[in-house]
């Protein structure tokens, strides 16, 4: 009989390896260390609850020991799909003792919020997770490429590490003026929020000269912040940033208090969650709109010159749609572009699967690679193939270089991987593909 | 000679509703309790709160009892017992045996209510050493140390730093022949749990169960709030058996959900001991000649849609003498009972009265 009483530390073998002999060749077969989990402590010696206690005390934490273990979020759990991870599991190890602050598991989580949709006991791992990963990166215990990442955003004003002078460089070759406010601080409609990475990933600056091109076709009264504009920091936020986030705030609305507008219009959803729903809860209120919300109700008013012939798939950003509720506008504007054949994924909408970048996980794919069989974007990407589309059509800055990335290592060369304003750039004929 | 006269057997909360719903409709009613003090179970297994609401036990019960004594036509018969029924509905003779001898009184009609007793998880193939292990201990067991306040451990009358009750023992198992679930179990061990919780707010409680059957409000009355506000951790999985080590208890069963074995130290293990017939309604069935279901619970006639009409007519049960029964099924069956017998009096269709 096994005796008990003293909490063994699970010992992990997962990375070395393992010789075993082949019953059948008789051969030496090198077997990786994932093959080696049984060779884990088996028994459950101890329930210590210190960390569980630790985690529901914690703002934001409350509702980790709510859970009855129904499991309803694991198969919409995108994480589950391709690795040993889902929210009902995260509860179970954390009540076995399993230090979450401590653990890969806490850097999974890509605030998706699907389990949240389908949970019954409504335990909130968008709440739950930033504030676990608020007390592990107080301690120091964050993955290196996230803490690279925090680094930047500190220092630059962008997850990036670029130069805030680059920030409006993608202006030059739009082929219409864009108008920079610190430049010409005149009062304007619309303040557009460029964001990170249709400030400086080249594909970013595809669709933001793209975008600049419609508006400039619709006459919108817009500006832009160039050099001023920082990121609104809302994936470092979930990340665990709080405090990184909050510095951003104030001078994100030090800057937005020197000009004129009347709406915030950006591209960026994860940037429309922070001004939607979390700036206010600091008193800081704007009206906002995803580009998508913007475009939406002009689209009558759009010349088009030509079609543009794909079979197009949406992917649902998810802190577009689930996050805040928007799911039309996208569809309203493919659904207007000539040529054009929507046809829905699997999941779609509310259902949506993952892009496998919120909540910081975009900077954390060689973390994540680690822990899991497939990318999330692989596997939308497959999807997107299935669903038989010729572009995959997207409409949040982080997508299309994951979905590129996704459809070459997945060998689905031949999906295109367009932002929304592109193709509708290509079908008002002065797209550079046009 | 018919007679209009209602006698109920058994002074617990079924039998206090039974009678109070027979003089509520205006017929004489005699109450008869084999114990000293009317209240039954609740009071005479030392219940300290009730299960949803938490109100004292004894309080609760002697509201009932007063309720029940201000309507006239009430008569109370304590230490006595019933141990003879002849007669036909309309007209049975009931022997009532006392102190003071036996009495043979009329009746029209009779309501058992006899309840049910604890299982004891000493008896059969348990392995939770419940008589060995002096720290192992039933869910009445604690319930008299919560009416006391003082939650320790029998064996050194120290404060339990851990508790873990264990759910389905003496329920839903073949071996034991308790093939039923005893209905209450969850309920009342999440009730318990959140009573250790709020009075050693240190102490950390744990509940290992199979599935957690939280009927109806329950879910949320008791179960989530044990959940959410006192942090009881639910752990799928059944307990096996309980070991000694170092002078505390070993629990060794399965994490289902985690898929591995557990072997933990507890201070304080409680067993949610379920219901079997209790001894009055085992006899009970015998005197009064009636049908009885394969577990010694009174068998009602046609259930579901008469859940209180015995084999004998003008014989009806209710409670937990027609098997496991919370507190509101109890009252509520009690009620039926008694709406029942009086209807059946009032109807002048009893055996006497068409014979």
């Amino acid at each position: 009989m096994p005796t008990g009483g003293k909490k063994n530390p699970v010992e992990s073998f997962e990375h070395e390896t393992v010789t075993v002999k082949s019953t059948i060749s008789g051969r030496d077969w090198e077997l990786p260390g994932m093959w080696n989990r049984m060779f884990e402590q088996r028994v459950i010696f101890d329930y210590d609850t210190a960390v569980m206690e630790k985690i529901v005390e914690l703002e934001g934490g409350e509702s980790l020991d709510w859970c009855y273990g129904c499991g309803k979020c694991i198969p919409v759990c995108p994480v589950d799909i391709v690795g040993e991870y889902g929210p009902r599991k995260v509860h179970r190890k954390v009540q076995t003792g399993v230090d979450l602050f401590n653990d890969p598991d806490l850097w999974l989580c890509t605030t998706c919020m699907n389990c949240l949709r389908v949970c019954p006991k409504e335990v909130d791992m968008i709440q739950i997770m930033p504030a676990v990963r608020e007390v592990a990166v107080s301690e120091g215990n964050v993955p290196s490429e996230l803490q690279d990442v925090f680094q930047n955003t500190f220092r630059y004003g962008n997850a990036l590490g670029e130069s805030p002078r680059k920030r409006h460089a993608w202006t030059k070759g739009a082929g219409v003026d864009v108008k920079v406010l610190p430049s010409d601080p005149s009062p304007v409609d619309v303040l557009f929020y460029v964001e990170d990475y249709w400030s400086y990933h080249p594909r970013g600056h595809d669709a933001a000269q793209a975008c600049a091109r419609i508006f400039a076709a619709l006459g919108i009264d817009y500006g832009i912040l160039g050099p001023e504009e920082k990121t609104l920091g809302d994936s470092q936020r979930l990340a665990g940033e709080k405090g990184l986030f909050e510095a951003l705030m104030e001078d994100v609305v030090a800057t937005l208090d020197k000009y004129e507008f009347k709406r915030i219009v950006t591209p960026d959803p994860h940037g429309f969650n922070a001004l939607v729903k979390v700036y206010p809860t600091y008193g800081h209120e704007y009206e906002v709109l995803h580009y998508t919300q913007l475009l939406a109700p002009l689209v009558d008013k759009i010349e088009w010159k030509s079609e543009a012939n794909y079979k197009v798939t949406f992917h649902d950003p998810c802190y577009l749609g689930r996050h805040n509720g928007e799911y039309d506008a996208p569809r309203t504007l493919l659904q207007a572009i000539p040529g054009v054949e929507l046809v829905e994924m699997g999941r779609c909408r509310e259902n949506g699967y993952c892009c496998g970048g919120g909540g910081g996980a975009m900077w954390l794919d060689s973390f994540t690679g680690n822990h899991t069989v497939e990318r999330l974007s692989e596997r939308r990407v497959k999807e997107a193939a299935e669903a038989g589309a010729d572009v995959l059509a997207v409409c949040c800055p982080y997508e299309v270089s994951r979905f590129e990335d996704a459809a070459k290592s997945t060998g689905n060369e031949t999906l295109l991987v367009k932002d929304i304003v592109e193709l509708m750039d290509e079908a008002m004929g002065n797209g550079s593909q046009a | 000679m018919s007679s209009d006269r209602v006698v109920v057997v058994g002074g617990g909360p079924g039998g206090i509703e039974a009678a109070r719903g027979v003089a509520g409709l205006g017929l004489e009613v005699t109450i008869v309790e084999k114990l000293e003090r009317l209240g039954g179970t609740p009071i005479s297994e030392n219940y300290a709160a009730l299960t949803p609401n938490f109100e004292d036990a004894e309080a609760a019960m002697d509201r009932m009892i007063e309720a029940m004594l201000a309507l006239p036509g009430v008569d109370v018969r304590t230490s006595s017992t019933v141990s003879a029924c002849e007669g036909e509905s309309g007209d049975f003779k009931v022997t009532i045996s006392g102190a003071a001898g036996d009495e043979t009184i009329d009746a029209g009609a009779v309501i058992l209510a006899t309840g049910f007793q604890h299982f004891d998880p000493g008896r059969e193939t348990q392995m939770y050493g419940y008589y060995e292990h002096p720290d192992v201990i039933a869910l009445q067991d604690l319930e008299a140390m919560l009416k006391d306040h003082n939650v320790v451990r029998p064996s050194n009358g120290e404060a339990p730093k851990r508790v873990c009750f264990v759910q389905c023992v003496g329920s839903r198992d073949r071996h034991i022949g308790n093939e039923y679930c005893s209905k209450v179990c969850c309920g009342v061990a999440s009730k318990e749990a959140i009573e250790i919780r709020k009075l050693l707010p240190d102490c950390k409680v744990f509940i290992f169960y199979i599935d957690m059957r939280m009927y109806g409000y329950w879910e949320n009355q008791i179960y989530w709030p044990a959940q959410e506000e006192h942090h009881v951790q639910y752990v799928k999985g059944i307990i096996t058996e309980v070991l000694k080590k170092d002078g505390r208890l070993l629990v060794r069963g399965e994490d289902t959900t985690m898929g591995r074995p557990m072997e933990v130290l507890m201070d304080l293990v409680v067993l949610s001991v379920g219901m079997e017939p209790s001894r009055g309604t085992r006899e009970m069935a015998g005197v009064l000649g009636i049908q009885q279901n394969k577990y010694g619970f009174i068998e009602a006639a046609n259930p579901p849609l008469d859940t209180v009409t015995t084999s004998r007519e003008g014989i009806y049960a209710c409670g937990a003498a027609l098997g496991p029964a919370d507190l509101e099924d109890t009252i509520s069956s009690a009620g039926a009972a008694a709406m029942k017998a009086v209807s059946l009096l009032r109807s002048g269709k009893t055996a006497a009265a068409s014979s």
